[in-house]
């Protein structure tokens, strides 16, 4: 990586984003945002899951350990469910998971929980847009200059 | 009710114990004693299976915990109950861990009776083994503890000296040190059928004063709670990932903390797998973005995927902080980490073998603020 792009200011800053869609709802809106062809920041890097509640932490973890700045999670809505309660156990892994982010001192901002429906594929962009408005106020993840890990 | 009492005959405490455990298995109520022995060597106490009486030498006040007695009942419970009854002397930390591996499917309590002893604290086995006073461990131990001095404390493991609760919970009988003379006798409470059944027909006096245990159990709860409050807050800044990398530094990823920890079951751990091996190209390219980067790789992923995994159910015995060759002082940043996930599910590990783990159990109407915001 050039020296140049290193010190480049905050602005100009593009977050790296690790999403995690599930593949019943949230895969398909962000399909669906892709067909629409509705516009959204390409800094998101996604991985279709069969379910958010498949996202173990440590998935997590690992993308922010080696240098993601932000991990977002989409799931269905509650109670819409593919497996009746995947979100909601995901949604308990998250509140353990900031625990482990506040030990690191990372921003629990920068992992999102989503609920994004099959039809939803406005408000997958929308988020993206959102989250990487968020992340990029945030700055770089102070993790991912550390090499001593 | 009154409690019984084990009177101890010519201050030979580990002796007055044996006769009542030997008399458990010579009467036949229970099967066979999982229970803490001197080695032949008498350096060292393991636990040891033990069904002939005549071969019990226990010393169940040894402060030593070489190896977790959670797992050793997971692992002859697991496939299947024993028919007979088996004794079990085990320290809280070790029921607490017992009940979690039950409630994570691991154990089972069957015909597994559960013989706690109040526990005033273990060193590690490096201490213990090397003692530099001139007493066996456990006659200083014994000592310090007759006298209610605190000169045992600086030999304690740190997991010990801030006990969450030295007090038994969930045991059929205990075995009570506080708030008896343990030098004349010892108490004997039973909490359960099985336990009061493991009683009948022993000849054991009534206790004459009924109110000193309370007391004493109330005095040391509230002493330790003192100690692990101070230790919470001493360690409150170990957080931040400058503090973090220095913290794990010396990490040289053997997962003996693994093996070691009651509560870390998986057969296959994620971390023995292949899934950090890759080829090549990929190991070069993060060297390019990075410059450089620390081999072995993932040690701070294992700890802290550790950390996620079993935090909820983490029963602070510190046995992990006892097995690491270099010395990191996992409690630090573990006691803290613990403390913080269990109070935010109000998840009391080692408490109710009825209460659900946290991670497969759900809420429609919780954490709204998580998720949609």
């Amino acid at each position: 990586m050039s020296e140049e792009k290193k010190e480049q200011k905050k602005e100009d800053f593009e977050p790296k984003i690790v999403g995690f869609l599930c593949n019943w709802c949230s895969y398909a809106g962000a399909d669906l945002a892709g067909t629409s062809r509705i516009q959204y920041p390409p800094n998101v890097r996604i991985i279709r899951v069969m379910c958010s509640g498949s996202v173990d932490s440590m998935y997590i973890l690992r993308a922010l350990l080696e240098g993601a700045d932000g991990v977002f999670v989409g799931g269905c809505h509650p109670g819409d469910c593919h497996y009746i309660d995947g979100n909601y156990k995901a949604r308990r892994r998250m509140v353990l998971l900031e625990n482990i982010l506040g030990t690191l001192g990372l921003e629990k901002e920068r992992v999102w929980l989503r609920w994004i429906s099959a039809s939803e594929g406005q408000k997958f962009a929308d988020t993206m847009k959102e989250m990487t408005e968020s992340i990029r106020k945030l700055g770089p993840n102070p993790i991912a200059k550390h090499w001593d890990l | 009710m009154t409690n019984k009492t084990i009177k101890v005959k010519d201050n030979d405490i580990a002796g007055s114990v044996n006769d009542f455990l030997k008399h458990l298995l010579s009467s036949g109520k229970v099967q066979a004693l999982l229970v803490p022995q001197n080695m032949p060597s008498k350096k060292v106490v393991f636990p040891v299976f033990i069904s002939d009486p005549k071969k019990l030498h226990a010393d169940v006040l040894a402060p030593i915990l070489p190896a977790s007695m959670a797992s050793l009942i997971s692992k002859m419970t697991k496939v299947q109950s024993p028919s007979k009854p088996i004794g079990v002397v085990m320290r809280s930390c070790q029921i607490r861990a017992l009940i979690e591996l039950v409630k994570l499917n691991q154990a089972r309590l069957d015909n597994i009776i559960i013989i706690g002893v109040d526990c005033p604290g273990t060193f590690p086995i490096n201490t213990y083994t090397s003692f530099p006073e001139k007493k066996t461990p456990t006659h200083f131990l014994v000592e310090a503890f007759v006298k209610k001095s605190d000169e045992a404390e600086k030999y304690l493991r740190t997991a010990c000296r801030i006990c969450k609760d030295p007090i038994p919970t969930n045991a059929d009988i205990i075995l009570g040190f506080y708030g008896s003379d343990i030098e004349k006798e010892i108490l004997v409470e039973a909490f359960t059928e099985a336990g009061k059944n493991l009683l009948k027909d022993i000849a054991l006096e009534d206790e004459k004063e009924g109110k000193g245990r309370e007391k004493a159990v109330k005095d040391i709860r509230e002493e330790k709670n003192k100690k692990r409050a101070d230790f919470l807050k001493e360690k409150e800044g170990m957080k931040g990932i400058e503090k973090i990398a220095e913290f794990f530094e010396n990490c040289v990823n053997c997962h003996n903390c693994r093996h070691a920890c009651p509560i870390c079951y998986c057969k296959e751990c994620l971390f023995d797998s292949s899934v950090f091996d890759a080829e090549a190209y990929k190991f070069l390219r993060k060297a390019e973005i990075k410059g450089l980067f620390k081999m072995p790789n993932d040690a701070l992923l294992f700890q802290l995927g550790r950390m996620n995994h079993m935090i909820l159910s983490c029963v602070e015995c510190g046995l992990c902080e006892q097995a690491c060759p270099n010395n990191i002082l996992l409690m630090d940043v573990f006691i803290p980490a613990a403390e913080n996930a269990q109070k935010k599910f109000d998840y009391h590990p080692g408490k109710d073998k009825n209460d659900k783990i946290p991670m497969i159990v759900y809420r429609e109407d919780e954490f709204l603020e998580v998720g949609e915001k």
